[in-house]
């Protein structure tokens, strides 16, 4: 009875972590003057999201298989390889926003103790969501992420920036989660079933009537536009970069790293799932032409308007809307290629997290109180400012360029390779063109950095010094250094992983 | 299968219908003199005073929100209420008393943590507001310190 307690050991560590954490700091005393809430909390959040890795990873080293309760929480949650994946990932992606968190709130004055609690919650969300294998716990899962992420996005109160970015994430975010609930709806009416295995199994037996079908296929279009939205995909991106911009720039780095995975995760579970019958796999009556042109949209519009950006946190959020374009590049490859495909995606999110965050993590030392860091001019000659976090900024910045030694340059290969591979010539050398767009914009930041010396009388950004962004720091360069020196072995367990969800 | 949704196809017809003719017929029908006093905001009669962006007092909408983790928590409890003595039929009766436990469990931290913050005492003091300063806990004004994130941007 208690043994599926094992298997959602990560879940519940994390939610406990949370829950202490919270009654810790509402019965925590503190002095004026004294340290703020971030100086326990960042810590005590990291401790527990890492530890949520931690239990994911030795239920993975134990085997989800050898797991007898895991069973009994199916199909709500499936736990296996997959899963715990995307545990791990997501876990680190929340750590290591926490960390950042712990370096940037007291900065900007915004240190209040909900941020940690709010974190952590949505990345048990997250996870719920990674994990869910029914509609019903995909769209609880999809809510508790969402939820806390409107509140971080908004967590600057006073700015109306942040509350504009908010009350836009949050209004199309609840738009788009009531289209993909009538899309769960209109497939509970035509299959009968609101686990995805049942619905792929109706589909797949072919035993549905032309108006039933009908229906099947509406609701697959609605259910598709509403995890387009939260992978933030051309057309359905508008919301992106003011959310990204007005948040906290922790918040920021979760939403690029975690929310992204996440929705990645549950975009290729439905697919697979629900959708992986052979009528909707193939080209001419199923999903991957559409997926093919929301990818090409997404990773050109993104790239063109990146490169006109004059604020870095904006460039950065436009260029991860263009990671979501190269990886549904991969997903179109799940067509003839599942288990390449699927690999080359999971490990595109592990080494994306580390070059994402770190990035975040760099801009954020660049700038100090009252003065972020937000545009190129900012940037200018902080080479020799702050030495530290400029070649940090470069190395992650080379990383989501696709520079060689990188763990970026291995995740943009295995997707090429799957999309070659897959026979979508095409489709691949729009990605490799788009990266050398990308190449413009990531670049000109280094030039920026090294080349340029502010204009005289313009007022420098002071660069803050913070031991949590500096041990978030080493964290991404050591994941990108590894991802990039030894990819193999990592994309050998993403395979492991990509396989365990068929 | 497709005649029980055309139900609700012709009744989303008849119901955008409705609004459309019947704006349509008022259009055609009533006489079209304005003058500046009827093309104000209307605001219960009275003139309009003052921009429509301006703080109000949040604390209705506090009581509100803590008023859904009460209301949440009934509407979750009463199907166990109603299932729970075939549970214990079953056997699982610790199990269901265990699980319904730790979800109210749960609900009362958040009724802690907003207990503590300050956020059910009707007065609050904010920062640099001398009204309301008396009758507040001591502790609702420690939580009520550490606010001062406004400025920043």
């Amino acid at each position: 009875m208690s043994s599926f307690l094992v298997a959602l050991a990560p879940l519940l560590v994390v939610g406990l972590g949370g829950l202490l954490l919270m009654l810790g700091e509402a019965f925590a005393h503190r002095e004026r003057g004294g340290s703020g809430p971030s100086a326990d909390l960042a810590i005590g959040s990291f401790v527990t999201l890492a530890a949520g890795a931690v239990v994911a990873f030795s239920l993975w080293l134990v085997g989800p298989e050898n797991l007898g309760g895991a069973a009994g929480v199916a199909p709500f949650l499936i736990i296996d390889r997959f899963t715990l994946f995307f545990d791990i990932v997501l876990c680190v992606g929340g750590a290591l926003a926490a960390l950042l968190a712990g370096g940037y709130l007291p900065e900007h004055k915004l240190d209040r103790g909900e941020f940690y609690p709010l974190l952590i919650f949505s990345t048990l969300g997250a996870m719920v969501l990674a994990s869910a294998g029914d509609l019903l716990s995909l769209f609880i899962g999809l809510e508790t992420m969402s939820l806390g992420v409107y509140a971080l996005v908004g967590f600057r109160r006073g700015s109306a920036r942040s509350a504009e970015g908010a009350v836009k994430y949050f209004l199309l975010g609840s738009f788009a989660a009531a289209l993909l609930l009538y899309g769960g709806a209109m497939l509970y009416g035509a299959t009968g079933h609101t686990d995805l295995a049942g619905i792929g199994a109706a589909l797949r037996g072919g035993t549905l009537t032309g108006a039933d079908y009908g229906l099947a296929i509406v609701a697959m279009v609605l259910v598709l536009a509403g995890l387009a939205f939260k992978v933030s995909a051309v057309p359905f991106h508008m919301w992106t970069p003011d959310a990204y911009e007005g948040a906290p720039t922790p918040a920021t780095s979760f939403m690029a790293v975690a929310v992204k995975s996440a929705a990645f995760a549950t975009l290729l579970r439905v697919l697979v799932s629900a959708f992986g019958d052979p009528a909707s796999m193939s080209w001419g009556t199923g999903w991957p032409p559409v997926v093919a042109l929301l990818a090409v949209m997404t990773m050109t519009v993104a790239n063109l308007v990146a490169g006109r950006q004059e604020s870095v946190k904006r460039m950065l959020a436009y260029s991860s809307i263009a990671h979501a374009g190269y990886l549904l590049v991969a997903v179109v490859a799940l067509m003839t290629q599942p288990g390449i495909a699927q690999g080359s995606i999971l490990f595109y999110l592990l080494a994306y997290t580390v070059s994402t965050a770190g990035a975040f993590g760099a801009l954020i030392l660049c700038g100090s109180r009252g003065k972020e860091a937000v545009s190129y001019e900012d940037l200018a000659g902080i080479g020799h400012r702050h030495p530290v976090a400029a070649a940090a900024f470069a190395l992650f910045l080379l990383s989501l360029t696709g520079v060689p030694p990188t763990a970026g340059f291995f995740a943009k290969l295995y997707v090429v390779r799957a999309a070659i591979g897959g026979g979508f010539l095409p489709l691949a050398i729009l990605l490799l063109l788009n990266s050398v767009v990308a190449a413009y914009y990531y670049l000109r930041v280094l030039v920026y950095m090294y080349m340029r010396e502010p204009a005289p009388g313009a007022p420098v950004a002071a660069p803050m010094r913070s031991g949590y962004v500096t041990a978030a720091l080493l964290i991404c360069a050591a994941g990108v250094m590894l991802l990039g020196l030894w990819p193999t072995r990592s994309l050998e367990l993403a395979i492991d992983a990509a396989l365990a969800a068929r | 299968m497709l005649t029980a949704y055309a139900m609700v196809g012709v009744f989303f017809i008849v119901a955008i219908g409705f609004v459309v003719g019947a704006l349509l017929l008022g259009r055609l029908i009533r006489p079209n003199r304005m003058y500046p006093e009827k093309l104000q905001t209307y605001e219960c009669g009275e003139e309009p005073v003052g921009p429509a962006w301006f703080n109000f007092n949040p604390r209705f909408y506090i009581v509100a929100l803590i008023y859904i983790i009460f209301d949440v928590e009934i509407a979750f409890i009463y199907p166990v209420a109603r299932v729970f003595r075939s549970w214990v039929n079953q056997g699982l009766g610790w199990f269901a008393f265990v699980e319904i436990f730790s979800f109210i469990a749960v609900l009362l931290v958040g009724l802690a943590y907003v207990w503590l913050k300050g956020d059910l005492d009707w007065i609050r003091a904010i920062k640099g507001d001398p009204r309301g300063a008396q009758g507040v806990s001591a502790r609702a004004r420690a939580a009520a310190e550490p606010a001062p994130m406004d400025e920043a941007a």
